[in-house]
């Protein structure tokens, strides 16, 4: 059997957590999770997941600075990161308030709430299954 | 007329104070021509029609010296107004000392030679005195005054003693005159007082004129103050209203989010009861479940409609706005809507021109009001045509969205883009937002909206139109 896929959820919502899990460990993905943008750095390095999902407002670190951080460390680097915002993102791109998220280079944003088959088939998407 | 700038122009930076004593002296030197004049025709007069008999050449020989200096004092005045302010007074009162001091030795040795005493024209220094008090300090004007009598009576004193000769107007004035003591003192005594007195007076009258203008200065000078503290206050106002826009848009923010938060992880929860991975759910848990959760979406929508509205008010589309093609934006969002219509069995039928001009504008809010508009026709006709029409016009582009639908009531027409206002033959859906947003939105761009029920031509349904205005360098773009 094909070694499950680990997908590291970085959000301080621990319900949006705890319903994400279910769904993600039915595909079966394995899930691993942090409650702030520090503790995601250090899950990442520690467990070298497979994808990111990250939500963009957390307290003492937020998300845009997390993906920053990541995408500048060598070995983090090449995980896909998909940011997880209760902000609107389709209207405009300024409707997010910290608008250099827009610059920063991560794979998705991903609107919140987010449907059970909108999140997977992003998933499915980065991780190339 | 040349091309040069005129006097008055290069004036314009001199105080009202400076600019009136450079007018001033330049009226002097007018009338020292006027005097040269006038003591030529009175030489001319006395000595052909009143047949007084004195040598007249010593006369017309200092004319000549007069127009001189006076050519002299027409330049100084001309430089002296090119001057930049703050020295003028200053040189203008110096130039107008010795003016007055030549004036006052010229007006002496004219009289030496027509009579001295005898002539009446000795009470003309008071004419200096006058004119002094107008344009000089008034210290001046008494030392002209004292400077006049110094040389009249030493002119007098020296004809009286012999020292130089007599000039007798023979003909109006008793040869002995210039010797009679009594005759000399009562001229001088006149002399005196009329001098004084008319020093004292007219200095009096132009240190009045001087304070006022003074005082004008300073009021305006007040007034520029006030003016400059006025704006500044108001500068600081604006600051501090871009501060508290910046402070309610990031309360916003953060409203937003915490606002949707709570119902995101809701929405999380329902949806992984209703897809089942929460355990299998019945029809009666399903039916509610669903209704939740279009609930939440509605409650979400409603934050969002919301918060654009402030958002738009405070500018915020202002930095999204560049050159975009409109074919782009309708690329965009039209494949949904076509979706949508399918869904409905409703035509959707797109006129779109080839080539459109680029206009100034945010793509994802046209976006939102193409989507609005196209939504609300889809949604409100329940068979037929929604009918999409861009047409570009002289200076703006024109949107039409055409639908065969249930109409608007009349009496609905005039409060449709009202916040919140739903029309009364629809059952409530939506936030009641989404026409006020569009209609904002649309006002941003520089366009204009408005609705037609029935439609005009057809009688039925609803006409949405809007404009945009094309940009200023309109391009053709695919």
């Amino acid at each position: 059997m094909q070694k499950k896929a680990k997908i590291l959820i970085v959000d301080d919502d621990v319900d949006f957590i705890e319903s994400t899990k279910i769904i993600l460990e039915s595909k079966p993905y394995e899930v691993i999770v942090a409650h702030e943008g520090d503790e995601g750095l250090r899950k990442a390095r520690e467990e070298s997941p497979d994808l990111i999902l990250l939500d963009v407002i957390m307290p003492t670190k937020d998300g845009f600075t997390a993906a920053e951080q990541l995408k500048k460390e060598p070995e983090l680097s090449k995980i896909p990161v998909l940011m997880l915002t209760a902000f609107s993102s389709k209207r405009s791109e300024t409707s997010i308030p910290v608008s250099r998220g827009y610059t920063l280079d991560v794979e998705d944003y991903i609107e919140k709430p987010v449907s059970p088959e909108e999140l997977l088939a992003r998933i499915e998407r980065y991780l190339g299954t | 007329m040349s091309n040069k700038p005129r006097i008055e122009e290069l004036e314009a930076e001199h105080t009202p104070e400076e600019a009136a004593l450079t007018m001033r002296l330049s009226v002097f030197v007018t009338l020292r021509w006027l005097a040269i004049i006038g003591v030529v025709v009175a030489t001319l007069v006395a000595s052909q029609v009143f047949n007084i008999d004195f040598p007249t050449r010593p006369v017309y020989i200092i004319c000549p010296f007069v127009a001189i200096y006076n050519l002299v004092f027409f330049y100084q005045l001309r430089s002296l107004k090119r001057e930049g302010p703050g020295l003028v007074i200053h040189k203008a009162r110096r130039y107008g000392n010795i003016h007055i001091f030549l004036d006052l030795l010229t007006l002496t040795v004219i009289l030496h030679f027509t009579g001295g005493i005898e002539n009446p024209f000795v009470f003309f220094y008071v004419f200096h005195i006058i004119l002094a008090s107008i344009a000089l300090h008034y210290r001046v004007v008494y030392v002209a005054a004292t400077a006049a009598l110094i040389m009249v009576a030493v002119l007098v004193s020296l004809e009286y003693t012999g020292a130089i000769p007599h000039v007798n107007l023979a003909g109006f004035a008793e040869p002995g005159l210039y010797k009679e003591g009594s005759y000399i003192l009562a001229v001088l005594v006149a002399l005196t007082a009329v001098l004084y007195g008319s020093a004292y007076m007219a200095t009096a009258i132009s240190g009045e004129l001087r304070k006022r203008q003074r005082q004008v200065v300073q009021i305006r000078e007040q007034l520029i103050e006030e003016k400059i503290g006025e704006l500044e206050q108001a500068s600081r106002e604006v600051n501090k209203l871009e501060e508290e826009k910046s402070r309610f848009l990031q309360f916003l923010s953060i409203a937003a989010h915490d606002l949707k938060a709570p119902l995101t992880a809701i929405q999380g929860f329902l949806w992984v009861m209703l897809d089942g991975y929460a355990g299998e759910i019945n029809d009666k848990q399903r039916h509610m479940l669903d209704r939740s959760t279009r609930r939440i979406k509605e409650l979400l929508n409603l934050i969002s409609d919301l918060l654009d509205i402030p958002r738009i008010e405070t500018g915020q589309i202002l930095p999204e706005i560049k050159e975009i093609s409109l074919r782009q934006v309708f690329r965009n969002c039209l494949p949904e809507q076509r979706d949508l219509a399918k869904e409905k069995g409703i035509k959707l039928d797109v006129e779109l021109p080839e080539a459109l001009p680029k206009i100034r504008g945010s793509g994802p809010r046209l976006q939102q009001v193409i989507t609005n508009l196209v939504d609300n026709a889809i949604s409100y006709t329940s068979e037929g045509i929604v009918t999409l029409r861009v047409e570009e016009k002289d200076k703006h582009v024109q949107v039409e969205i055409t639908d065969t639908g249930i109409g608007i009531p009349p009496e609905d027409l005039p409060q449709i883009f009202d916040d919140f206002f739903r029309a009364s033959n629809v059952e409530a859906r939506g936030t009641g937002l989404g026409l006020s947003i569009t209609k904002r939105i649309v006002e941003a761009h520089g366009g204009k909206i408005w609705c037609e029920s029935p439609c005009l031509d057809t009688n039925q349904g609803t006409r949405f139109t809007f404009t945009l205005p094309k940009g200023k360098n309109v391009r053709r773009g695919k």
